[in-house]
């Protein structure tokens, strides 16, 4: 990723406010809690994550599909298009965004075909309902909603260089920071703050983790302490969220309960 | 975004492409001209690619750049694959003004044109960005005498060291001795070589390599500017396209440009340096004593205007070289598929 993120749309435009994002999802939070629309999402992204991973994209890809559908969400309740179509167009956009190979709109909906039924048949009983014609409506839908803002900055840059910074031979914490900010797009940091901080905040999880005193070290960032506490927090409750979840019991009800789009497919 | 194709009225159809059609309209909400391309539904199986890949690397890359020398795209609308990109609204283009042979150019216009091009490509390189398909047609020009950069169907972020790039890009008379030898990390210098090419056309007012094959553009190149060694060159001959050219010595520069100051010419041979990691970046090369001396460059107002445009405008449409305006994608000569061959390194 390049370009000056200060005087980018990611900055200027998607750097959202807590109270607008809970404001924006009041329809979908009168039906659903606000634990049951995380549960939603993680769901979502997992299911984005390993259609990129089916696909042999690269993570930077993914993350950028994932941002995609939050900020998409972050404006529409749930019923406004099916995230089970919002999600394999937010990965066909990010891959052409991202520049890296193509991918075809016949092997996109092949992969959901396999993915839903070998990897995801706990939470869908029937098979993946939607074309390449679907997908083609719903990309431009998307493509608005974005309000064509698509370059997007990801924490991964920033965490690479600081690990740098910390020394030469970190490999096993970045590994394992790396790994922290690939949960953290699974909540909605990467709606709330900057993608520096989000890797200081991953950075200081995997710390914790590893029992890695670096208190010195993050002394001397000039960073607003308090901000990566809030971002800490986020992702500390999303790990004790997965403790005590089981989603392949639960996700079929979830999904029975979320608000949908009055036209279905036909199957 | 269906409903915004009627907030333009159209007024005229100003060109097309082998990939878009563009009109002039008027924005019925704030009066503004505005120019409106519309992107070709290609064939079926283009379709089926969704938005078109040239039209949402303009759109991701325009979104985020805002400067006087780049062009500005101010909406997009359409539905499925009939996208349409609405942007400033520009009367000519540098291809147009060069060609017209009843405008004499003073040297304090060469200047302006060259500033306002290297501050618009100061700014992209500012911001990791290659433009990849330098070349007069794409510098388009307003009555005001502003100079903006267009057409970023090629252009592409940089800088990340494991990614390359293809070498297919850049027309060809305008491309780069290190593309031409099949490079495929290269950088902002690409750019650079062809701003040297194009200051050499204003002087010339004929392209400065016209190269018809890219064997013949490298002949060209060396035959003009001596050909590379590893010497000059460290590490030429490791490209993956290199051919070996029989030892030509360089023609000085004067006997080229004879009518150009000094100064000129230092630009001119710095930026037409073949070894790419010669040639100055546009923050350097804006440095140099050319740009600070006298003359002053032209003030917008005192660019010249083509005929086409001075006249009556009743009469534009009629004009051929009214016609002749941007956004074509192919031009004469150096040719080369706006289509990109995407290289898969997922």
């Amino acid at each position: 990723m390049a370009g000056n993120f200060w005087q980018s749309s990611h900055y200027q435009q998607w750097i959202l406010d807590k109270q607008d994002l809970v404001r924006e999802r009041q329809l979908d939070l009168q039906i659903l809690s606000e634990e049951e629309y995380q549960k939603i999402g993680i769901f979502f992204s997992n299911f984005i994550q390993i259609l990129g991973e089916q696909l042999k994209l690269k993570q930077q890809v993914i993350a950028t599909a994932t941002v995609y559908f939050k900020r998409f969400y972050a404006r529409n309740s749930l019923k406004c298009i099916d995230p089970l179509l919002l999600s394999p167009t937010c990965v066909f956009l990010a891959s052409k965004v991202e520049e890296f190979g193509v991918i075809s709109n016949s092997r996109l909906i092949t992969t959901c075909q396999t993915v839903l039924k070998n990897k995801l048949n706990y939470a869908y009983t029937q098979e993946f309902p939607y074309r390449t014609n679907h997908i083609l409506e719903c990309e431009f839908y998307l493509l608005e909603n974005l309000d064509c803002c698509l370059i997007v900055f990801q924490p991964y840059r920033p965490l690479l260089q600081l690990v740098q910074d910390i020394g030469q031979h970190e490999d096993q914490l970045l590994a394992l920071a790396w790994r922290v900010v690939n949960d953290s797009l699974r909540t909605d940091l990467s709606l709330l703050y900057p993608p520096y901080q989000i890797a200081i905040g991953c950075l200081q999880i995997a710390c914790v983790i590893m029992q890695k005193d670096l208190k010195s070290w993050f002394a001397e960032l000039n960073v607003d302490i308090d901000k990566i506490q809030e971002i800490s927090r986020y992702i500390i409750n999303l790990f004790e969220l997965w403790k005590s979840y089981d989603e392949k019991k639960d996700i079929q009800g979830l999904l029975n309960k979320m608000p949908k789009p009055k036209l279905q497919p036909t199957r | 975004m269906d409903s915004k194709s009627k907030k333009y009225e159209i007024i005229e159809f100003l060109g097309e492409g082998q990939f878009a059609t563009v009109y002039k309209a008027k924005d019925s909400v704030t009066d503004n001209i505005v120019a409106v391309k519309k992107i070709k539904v290609g064939t079926v199986e283009d379709a089926k690619d969704g938005v078109n890949r040239t039209a949402l690397r303009e759109i991701k890359l325009l979104i985020e750049l805002d400067h006087e020398n780049i062009i500005a795209l101010f909406d997009v609308f359409g539905h499925l694959s009939n996208i349409s990109l609405v942007y400033d609204f520009m009367d000519t283009d540098l291809e147009v003004i060069i060609k017209d042979s009843s405008i004499v150019f003073t040297q304090s216009h060469i200047k302006a044109y060259t500033i306002m091009t290297l501050k618009g490509l100061e700014y992209l390189h500012m911001n990791w960005i290659l433009h990849r398909d330098l070349k007069p047609n794409n510098l388009l020009v307003n009555k005001k005498g502003i100079l903006k950069i267009a057409d970023f169907g090629l252009a592409k972020r940089f800088g990340t060291p494991d990614r390359l790039h293809t070498h297919r890009v850049v027309t060809r008379f305008y491309r780069a001795p290190e593309l031409l030898f099949g490079a495929r990390a290269y950088g902002p210098a690409v750019d650079i070589w062809a701003v040297g090419c194009i200051v050499a056309e204003l002087l010339l007012r004929v392209p400065f390599l016209p190269g018809e094959s890219d064997l013949d553009q490298l002949t060209k190149i060396f035959t003009t500017l001596g050909s590379p060694n590893e010497e000059t060159w460290p590490g030429v001959s490791k490209l993956s396209d290199y051919v070996v050219f029989k030892k030509f010595p360089a023609i000085p520069l004067r006997e080229i440009f004879t009518a150009a100051p000094n100064e000129l010419l230092d630009v001119i041979g710095g930026m037409l340096n073949v070894n790419p990691l010669t040639r100055p970046t546009c923050s350097e090369a804006l440095q140099m004593p050319y740009f600070s001396n006298r003359p002053p460059p032209s003030l917008g107002s005192q660019l010249p205007i083509p005929s086409c445009i001075r006249d009556n405008p009743e009469d534009r449409e009629q004009d051929a070289k009214g016609q002749k305006r941007k956004f074509t994608d192919y031009s004469e000569g150096g040719t080369q598929p706006k289509r990109l061959v995407f290289d898969n390194f997922a």
